[in-house]
């Protein structure tokens, strides 16, 4: 515990360190708000844009285009994966359409979006959904044609049927790659989302960022920029890392450099 | 050709664990001669390969004095080349590259020192392994190079930290045959940290018995050189030196 | 049946001496079924263009000299962000990585700057440096920055500290240290950091591109989306994701597979 808080601390104090230098030693200078705002600034934005629910809005709008564009990648893509990757014939052939597609994903189809389902949450959720789906279903598919052949024929001299074989070896097998895709894909996804927003929308945080700066509103770019900081930081350590060590890790199935 | 010289050397280190005052080494003197070969063998935890660390320079020494060739040791240094149990080649440089690292520490240039690695690799026999990366050989052959990288830049005194732990059996008999060899050849100083009494035995002019941190005593070993494993398993003194031995490292 | 597993049979052993077979084979059924929506026209023509329509304009855009141009800009852009983001992130990521107090001062803003990510740093950017080159070399650079620096710090962690003794003990000092033992045993990590970061850096690139740019294939794509030119979308992302492909699995993971595998760091 005392080892925690320490950790805790250190991690905290450059952060302490920068702010007070933002706080103490920024004012003496003459800076530009329209260059650079000083932290009151900020402070103030952030409380003006929480009091009259603006911030919220566009949090609440980005979060919820991740949460459905992730959501249904992932319940597409890992059936669809674990289906490809039982067929070492199948997987083998069809991963160069994966890779290529992967390597497209996100930002590439905002134009194409756009066109096809216009401004707004559609075209968005279709980016998002994009950049985790093909990503995921890579990684699936990679995961389940990793599992060694000993092991599937084992299960399957123990008396396991097709259900249980999915649920039982298929599915764990594959988890660690699963949600090493879903990482990596989200990680994709998030730069997606802002960047469409500042183009494709009239709400969420991309849009918040564009459109302080067409009244060279810097202190509400930089709170904006500190609030995506957080809340991926928040996203991945909280979520994500906890997930993909409790799988990989726990199950030593990856070796540590 | 320098003598090593320990004084007093002792080691005392604080556990963040436990809050306390550690003693590891306490007040060891010994000195090994120029051109000797000392063998120093103990059981686990004895503190022998803190001694050794300390004479490298990897780690500092808490009191005392450590000389070699009457200059205190300040840190590590090429006056002292150590042999390690795992081999620490390195894996990007060909076992050439490897060997010749010394002399281009030193500042020799690419041909000379080139040449000085060859004519090592030469004595030890791995003239064909030159071209090699170290992941490419066997345990045996990677500590041969491990060797004859430490004697490449004519060091004052060689340190051996169980060199020959991490191969098997077989290999290991060779490669205590071949250092023998080797050694009656260029007659370095030695350091020779060992658990395994024959093998501390069969290389040595003399044994230091190390326990909890102390000298617990010497043993003179006046067998014959060129030693053969054949000869010694042979030999009645070899035997009877090896139980002496043992039995002090059991009595510890 | 057997017939099918006979061609299979072929097609593997094809593969196995000719392996691009097995990267394009499996676009040439996806191609196929492409052009047959178009052919039927399932979706409107002004959605959904067939593939002979994008290869007349790829034809065109190259004979006009614009695609070649764009292309250039955009690798030029890639190329140059790299090579400052390897400038500055190896260096800094060995410092970070072997002294303690760097590490604990820049570790936490590192991870922070890295989670506020490229994209979001545009707006203030095109403030700060308005639209053009030297917004989007910055926003290149941020990207391939942080894997390289993150990396190349688990890498230098990664050395086993009993190689920096042996060398010490040869006689190398703090700087022969650095340049014999440090960088190349985190050489691999380094590697793989820069193809994160260049997988990072080209998604930024396109998407500074769209938002601030006048050239380069993603100014392409938006500029096409601005005129309701689907062709010359469709056209952009397969020349994306032709070129990324390329660089990736051609010079990239090649160049982690050798040093990786040969000295035995990487088990494959």
């Amino acid at each position: 515990m005392r080892r925690r808080l320490e950790t805790t601390a250190w991690f905290m104090a450059p952060f302490a360190v920068i702010l007070a230098a933002w706080a103490f030693v920024l004012p003496l200078f003459e800076v530009n708000p329209r260059l650079f705002p000083q932290l009151s600034q900020v402070i103030e934005a952030a409380r003006e844009t929480l009091a009259d629910g603006t911030l919220i809005q566009h949090v609440g709008a980005s979060l919820v285009r991740v949460a459905v564009g992730t959501t249904l990648a992932i319940v597409l893509a890992v059936p669809l994966g674990i289906a490809m990757g039982v067929s070492p014939v199948i997987s083998t052939f069809i991963s160069p359409l994966l890779r290529f597609f992967s390597v497209l994903a996100g930002i590439a189809w905002i134009p194409i979006a756009t066109l096809w389902f216009g401004y707004g949450f559609g075209a968005i959720t279709f980016i998002i959904f994009n950049a985790v789906f093909f990503i995921v279903t890579y990684n699936t598919l990679l995961g389940v044609s990793t599992i060694p052949m000993p092991v599937r024929n084992a299960a399957l001299s123990l008396g396991a049927g097709p259900l249980v074989m999915l649920t039982e070896v298929l599915l764990p097998g594959a988890l660690p790659n699963i949600v090493t895709g879903i990482r990596t894909g989200l990680g994709f996804a998030w730069r997606g989302l802002i960047a469409a927003e500042m183009i494709a929308t009239n709400v969420g945080l991309g849009y918040m960022l564009f459109v302080a700066r067409d009244f060279y509103r810097t202190e509400v770019i930089v709170l904006g920029m500190v609030v995506i900081g957080v809340l991926w930081l928040l996203i991945d350590r909280l979520v994500l890392a906890p997930l993909e060590r409790a799988t990989i890790e726990r199950w030593g199935m990856v070796q540590r450099a | 050709m320098k003598g090593l010289t320990l004084r007093h050397l002792s080691k005392t280190y604080f556990d963040p664990y436990s809050g306390t005052r550690v003693d590891a080494i306490h007040d060891v003197s010994l000195q090994v001669e120029a051109g000797e070969f000392v063998s120093v063998v103990g059981p686990s935890g004895c503190g022998k390969t803190t001694i050794l660390n300390m004479i490298a320079g990897f780690l500092p020494h808490s009191g005392g004095d450590i000389l070699v060739g009457g200059k205190p040791v300040k840190g590590p240094g090429p006056d002292r080349g150590v042999v390690f149990q795992s081999f620490a080649l390195f894996p990007w440089k060909t076992v050439l590259d490897n060997v010749a690292f010394g002399p281009k520490m030193r500042g020799v240039a690419r041909a000379e020192r080139e040449k000085i690695a060859r004519e090592y690799l030469a004595i030890a026999g791995l003239s064909e392994a030159a071209g090699r990366y170290p992941s490419e050989l066997s345990g045996g052959m990677q500590q041969r190079v491990g060797v004859v990288r430490a004697l490449a830049n004519d060091p004052d005194v060689l340190l051996m930290d169980e060199p020959f732990a991490s191969v098997d059996a077989q290999t290991r008999m060779t490669l205590q045959e071949e250092l023998t060899r080797i050694w009656a050849e260029k007659r370095n100083t030695v350091l020779f940290i060992t658990h395994d009494v024959g093998e501390a035995v069969f290389l040595a002019d003399r044994v230091v018995v190390l326990t909890k941190g102390r000298v617990l005593d010497e043993i003179k070993v006046g067998l014959p050189r060129p030693r053969k494993w054949d000869d010694a398993n042979k030999d009645p003194e070899f035997q009877r030196l090896s139980a002496q031995v043992l039995e002090k490292v059991r009595a510890a | 049946m057997i017939l099918v597993w006979k061609i299979w049979g072929a097609y593997v052993r094809l593969t196995a001496r000719f392996p691009s077979v097995a990267t394009l084979m499996p676009f040439v059924p996806v191609v196929g079924l492409w052009a047959l929506v178009a052919h039927l026209e399932l979706f409107p023509k002004v959605f959904f263009p067939s593939p002979l329509d994008v290869w007349r304009s790829f034809i065109d855009l190259t004979w006009k000299g614009i695609l070649p141009d764009y292309l250039q800009d955009s690798v030029v852009r890639l190329a140059v962000g790299a090579a400052w983001g390897m400038a500055l992130g190896i260096p800094l990521g060995v410092l970070i990585g072997m002294n303690r107090i760097a590490y604990r001062a820049l570790w936490p803003v590192l991870l922070f700057l890295q989670a506020i990510g490229d994209i979001a740093w545009l707006p203030i950017l095109v403030i700060w440096f308005g639209y053009g080159l030297v917004t989007m070399t910055f926003v290149i650079v941020y990207t391939v920055l942080f894997p390289v620096v993150l990396n190349t710090v688990l890498g230098v962690r990664s050395v086993p500290p009993v190689l920096a003794r042996a060398a010490q003990s040869l006689g190398a000092g703090r700087w022969s240290v650095v340049w014999e033992v440090i960088l190349p045993g985190a050489l691999p990590n380094i590697i793989t950091g820069l193809r994160n970061g260049l997988g990072y850096g080209w998604r930024a690139l396109i998407a500074a591109e769209i938002i601030v740019g006048t050239s380069g294939i993603g100014f392409l794509m938006f500029d096409a989306r601005r005129a309701g030119s689907v062709v010359e979308i469709f056209l952009g992302m397969i020349i994306l994701g032709i070129l990324w492909y390329i660089v990736d699995s051609w010079v990239l993971a090649p160049i982690e597979r050798t040093t990786g595998q040969r000295w035995g760091l990487v088990t494959r």
